[in-house]
């Protein structure tokens, strides 16, 4: 404790206090890491708030052709989200590329055959290269069930036969989740989503303290102080860690205080998260921010220019949140405790069980944290052995 | 099935037209549980009871709330009386706009479902006779007169009140169908301090005498006649009224005839007695999908061709699993068929289809049932937000009683859906109004959604409703 006072009171701390400056004076690169952490809470909310908006309010318009040879299946269509409009006449191809989802036909001598038991077609006219074309169908679906349902019981019963005898059986559904976990599915981009907002938010501080120190030569100046490599890359590190983690919390926070606008309820969610949790989400990401922040520094150090390393850099954050979704399609079981040690892995797995409101094991956080501490240990050792070959200061 | 089994049936339609669920294993305290009808889980309880020497255990089932909030949980009061809460899971379904904040809570009554059902078991004994039957119920009633003589509707509103304690709900919301509207208007008289607002589907008011229900039949069956005439393939069958009264007229003279099981399409060694075709009639009117049948039906059986009328009947088979028809006789006798006189039953049966086929089942059975009489105060004003609904053409609960019999009530709106039935909390927007009353009890609701709930289509011919056909159309008329 007191080696760290007496570090922090002398030439490391002035190297930290001046990274932490250059970092938060930047405002292009806070203004990006703002703009990010914020980004995905808001259209997470608003695209599940539209969706609901959507599912729920929009209603299909069919065009009835020929609804003069059976009114009452005209008149019984009709419901809240099915809007149909009898006309005279109209070509399907017209009416489906103007104001209607779907068109059906009814043929001249559909209700005789009807009455005859013949079984007259009816024809629908769908375009399915409409993005309404399923739900539209889905909504004729519906009415025109139940009206065939009940078409069915009345022919039943006039013969004097049970309408149960046509359902042999009742499937019972029983739905295992709880409200919590069906958070799961909505929320199941944002571990993701939180890990890629570190990247991003310390991106443009990352490059600007290495390749650009190099660049504005600046970095020459530094190496010449008095100060182990260790220090300089710690403090480095430090300074971008800062503002990646700032950036994933500002999310995290944005995201907490949208979920009450959101309409979980509606779909059947309860939110879950709990305060401790929002807490133990940021803390788990301070280790992931800081080995973020030092592999994000040494890539660019070994980057042959400025230009080189934002390229670099760019590949690198969207590589791990590919790796994370390739995981998650290819249904590996990430659950196991070896998972949990796997840096990024493990920080993906707690952020999503303490969304829905589950409790992480200590051990598996405590162990996992350490594995990337000590991955983080290793990358400044490395970084400071890269800061002492002179080719590093010669590149270009 | 053969029709000599029907008064089960009817029974078990007496109140209740909602779906059966079918009994399940009883879960123990807190458990994950689920109900036949719904598909989320739910948590069930079992209270023990000290106050009976049968240490009886309360069945009670919450639907937790999707979020967690501070609004007063919701109790479904199921009918009958004999209905179980339990069997009220399916309407979950329509409730899920209230479930998103509020636990909805199902407690199965003493004597119902999975709280100790009090089931006579007398189905298969059950004969054509009414004298059989009153003797099958008195078996049933010496078994345990002690228990019978317990239940009752001020020992239901306690158990409510101590599972409402129970489960640390300081108010309470309820909705009442059918019979359980009176048990919830009988809560509101006792426990005014416990309850926030009230949704009562098919209205039993305190003072009402629901059993005498030939009137209400009758205009149920006169408001479907004035509806099979607007519509031009039901009014093409002529006139199905006076048919129906000349085959009951005539029943017991010579046109009685056997009826095909609607099951297993066996023909039935007897015909029906007149009065369990008359009760038969009376239960079609319950449902409204039932009762666009019924004309047609009629029509075909005054040509000699019963199968319609079979095939009708057989829908309502397996509603009667549900009700436990001790406890309905030990309520009915000690709070209703106590106070009705003789010259209310004549005055109720003079001019109706019905005459007193559905009191004498109950006279008879009540005369073999002696429990004691449990009679009601007279209603205290009350101020409690008070959400009515009524079917136009319910046989037994018509919108009338809601109308002249809550005037005690002083907060109360009404809703009056055109040719509906006995219960209609699930019809067309009715679930969204239900809702909007709970979220905003004093506000006065929007109702000029209900007009778009219609009749089904009437079966015109053996081909079912007449699609070539034109329905009847008002300006502005959505589906049903």
């Amino acid at each position: 404790m007191k080696r760290i006072k007496a570090m922090l009171h002398g030439p490391m701390g002035a190297l930290l206090q001046k990274e932490l400056l250059e970092t938060w004076r930047d405002r292009r690169a806070l203004w990006m890491a703002i703009c990010f952490s914020l980004l995905f809470p808001v259209m997470l909310a608003g695209g599940s708030i539209f969706m609901l908006k959507k599912h729920t309010e929009e209603s299909t318009r069919l065009a009835l052709l020929g609804a003069d040879f059976a009114p009452l299946l005209a008149d019984r269509l009709r419901s809240d989200s099915l809007q149909v409009d009898a006309l005279e006449e109209g070509e399907p191809q017209t009416l489906l590329a103007g104001d209607y989802d779907l068109v059906l036909e009814v043929s001249e001598g559909f209700a005789g055959d009807y009455r005859n038991f013949e079984a007259p077609p009816l024809y629908l006219y769908i375009d399915s290269s409409a993005s309404s074309s399923g739900r539209a169908e889905r909504h004729l679906q519906e009415r025109l069930g139940a009206l065939q349902q009940l078409v069915v019981q009345q022919r039943v019963t006039a013969r004097g036969l049970a309408p149960q005898l046509l359902a042999p059986w009742r499937l019972e559904v029983r739905d295992v989740s709880t409200p919590s976990r069906r958070g799961a599915m909505l929320l199941a981009a944002v571990p993701g989503l939180l890990i890629l907002t570190l990247f991003v938010a310390s991106l443009a501080t990352s490059v600007d303290t290495s390749a650009g120190e190099r660049e504005r030569l600046s970095l020459e100046t530094l190496l010449m102080q008095p100060l182990p490599g260790w220090q300089v890359v710690v403090a480095k590190t430090l300074a971008v860690a800062s503002i990646g983690w700032v950036g994933a919390l500002l999310a995290i926070a944005a995201l907490v205080s949208l979920m009450p606008l959101m309409p979980l309820a509606e779909l059947g969610i309860q939110q879950a998260t709990t305060t401790a949790g929002v807490v133990t989400m940021g803390l788990l990401l301070l280790p992931l921010a800081l080995l973020v922040a030092v592999v994000q520094i040494l890539l660019a150090l070994r980057s042959q220019s400025f230009k080189d390393a934002q390229t670099q850099l760019s590949i690198l954050q969207v590589a791990p949140v590919m790796l994370l979704m390739v995981l998650d399609v290819s249904r590996v079981e990430l659950e196991g405790f070896h998972w949990q040690l796997v840096p990024l892995v493990g920080q993906q797995q707690w952020l999503k069980t303490l969304l829905i409101g589950e409790p992480v094991p200590v051990l598996s956080l405590l162990a996992g944290s350490c594995v990337t501490l000590l991955l983080v240990a290793v990358a400044v050792r490395i970084g400071a052995g890269a800061l002492r070959r002179e080719n590093l200061l010669s590149a270009t | 099935m053969e029709w000599m089994q029907l008064p089960r049936t009817w029974l078990a339609l007496l109140f209740a037209g909602l779906s059966p669920a079918v009994m399940a294993e009883a879960p123990s305290v807190g458990e994950t549980c689920y109900l036949d009808g719904w598909h989320r889980p739910l948590l069930c309880h079992r209270l023990a009871l000290t106050d009976a020497p049968e240490r009886p255990e309360l069945a009670v089932m919450v639907a937790p709330a999707v979020s967690e909030t501070d609004e007063e949980p919701l109790y479904l009061l199921a009918g009958g009386p004999g209905q179980a809460a339990s069997d009220l899971a399916p309407l979950l379904q329509a409730l899920e706009p209230v479930n998103r904040q509020r636990d909805i809570v199902m407690v199965d009554r003493r004597g119902s479902g999975r709280s100790g059902a009090f089931r006579c078991d007398i189905d298969e004994q059950l004969s054509i006779s009414l004298e059989e039957f009153a003797q099958g119920l008195a078996g049933c009633y010496l078994a345990r007169p002690e228990f019978a003589d317990s239940l009752s509707s001020r020992q239901t509103v306690d158990d409510l009140e101590m599972v409402r304690r129970a489960l640390g709900h300081e108010r309470v919301a309820l909705w009442g169908g059918s019979w359980g509207t009176r048990t919830a208007l009988l809560y509101q008289q006792w426990y005014p301090e416990s309850l926030s607002e009230l949704v009562l589907d098919a209205v039993a008011p305190i003072e009402t005498k629901v059993f005498l229900t030939a009137q209400a039949a009758e205009k149920a069956l006169r408001k479907l006649e004035r509806d099979c005439s607007r519509d031009p393939a039901c009014a093409r069958l002529g006139d199905w009224r006076e048919q129906l009264d000349q085959l009951l007229a005539e029943w017991d003279s010579g046109a009685a005839h056997p009826i095909p099981d609607p099951l297993t399409g066996q023909p039935a060694a007897k015909p029906m007695a007149r009065w369990e075709l008359a009760n038969g009639i009376r239960a079609m009117l319950y449902d409204p999908v039932a009762a666009a049948q019924l004309p047609f039906a009629v029509t075909q059986a005054s040509r000699g061709n019963f199968a319609p009328l079979a095939g009708l009947s057989g829908a309502f088979i397996h509603a009667a699993d549900s009700m436990a028809m001790g406890l309905t006789f030990s309520v009915a006798c000690a709070e209703e068929l106590n106070r009705i006189t003789a010259a209310e039953v004549a005055a109720d049966s003079r001019d109706s289809f019905l005459g007193t086929a559905f009191y004498d089942l109950f006279r008879r059975g009540c005369d073999e049932w002696p429990v004691r009489e449990k009679p009601y105060r007279e209603p205290a004003p009350r101020d409690h937000p008070v959400l009515l609904i009524s079917g136009e053409a319910d046989p037994i609960t018509p919108p009338r009683y809601a109308e002249e019999a809550l005037d005690y009530l002083e907060d109360k709106q009404h809703l009056v859906v055109a040719g509906g039935g006995h219960i209609n909390s699930r019809r067309g927007c009715i679930p969204r109004l239900i809702a909007d009353f709970l979220a905003e009890p004093s506000s006065k609701l929007d109702v000029s959604c209900i007009d778009s709930i219609r009749r089904p289509p009437f079966m015109a011919a053996e081909f079912g409703p007449d699609l070539g056909a034109v329905g009847e159309m008002k300006p502005g008329e959505g589906a049903q």
